[in-house]
């Protein structure tokens, strides 16, 4: 059981680190793409992964700016919330694994969650502006990711890490416990 | 804390060292100074039964109420 438990931990171990490095290149190119563009207009074209922002960039540069800020924001969130995960993964301990440490960690990565759906909820809503000011945004709000998704992680980890709280002051008692 | 742990006290009237009653109660001496500092937070009737067994000694001896 225990050599089962292992293989998984060092599974997701893995998984969290391959998409943390996919994610942290993705938020590389995104800002490599933009500083690009601002150079040359020709790099509206294709942002990533075949984004054209070609049209809001000619018509409504201010615009531009600000819909490749908020891409470039989550992204980076995006990326710092998994080398959150992967940091809990080199600092936990299975013997002693309540320690304040990885409750901080796990606190981290809720109010991380949480600061990515609030800022993709105002992206959202500025680029239904936009639409709705007759701009073209092309596929803008696959790079938002599902906010739902993220609420559910940020609500469910942050009731682990109220709990986990609760297993550090029960460890603690224990071991102050003669 | 209101509860104080007088072990020492009974530790200097029987004449045993910290060792000693380490190895007889069968607790390791860090935990020990947990409770001779008082920093415990809690102390096993197991526990308390095997120090007042080797200190011969009641548990009001070794524990006291001071408000």
């Amino acid at each position: 059981m225990t050599k089962k438990k292992d293989f998984v931990l060092d599974l997701l171990n893995v998984a969290s680190w391959i998409i943390f490095i996919g994610l942290s290149i993705e938020a590389g190119a995104i800002i490599f793409n933009y500083f690009y563009c601002l150079f040359n207009p020709v790099g509206a074209g294709n942002i990533y992964k075949g984004l054209d922002l070609s049209q809001l960039y000619q018509d409504h540069f201010g615009h531009f700016n600000a819909v490749m800020s908020f891409v470039i924001v989550i992204a980076i969130m995006k990326a710092y919330l998994f080398y959150l995960v992967v940091k809990i993964f080199m600092k936990l301990n299975l013997v002693q694994p309540f320690s304040t440490e990885i409750a901080k960690l796990i606190e981290k990565i809720s109010m991380e969650a949480f600061a990515i759906v609030i800022v993709s909820f105002v992206a959202v809503q500025y680029t239904k502006r936009l639409v709705n000011g007759g701009m073209d945004v092309d596929r803008i709000g696959e790079f938002w990711g599902d906010i739902a998704s993220f609420l559910m992680m940020a609500a469910i980890v942050y009731i682990i890490s109220r709990i986990f709280n609760k297993g550090i002051e029960l460890q603690n008692e224990t071991d102050l416990t003669i | 804390m209101p509860i104080v742990v007088n072990v020492d006290v009974m530790m200097a009237k029987r004449k045993m060292s910290l060792n000693e009653l380490s190895e007889k109660v069968d607790i390791t001496i860090s935990n020990l100074s947990v409770l001779k500092t008082g920093k415990a937070k809690a102390i096993r009737f197991s526990t308390l039964e095997a120090i007042c067994r080797v200190l011969n000694c009641q548990p009001g001896d070794i524990l006291e109420y001071v408000d």
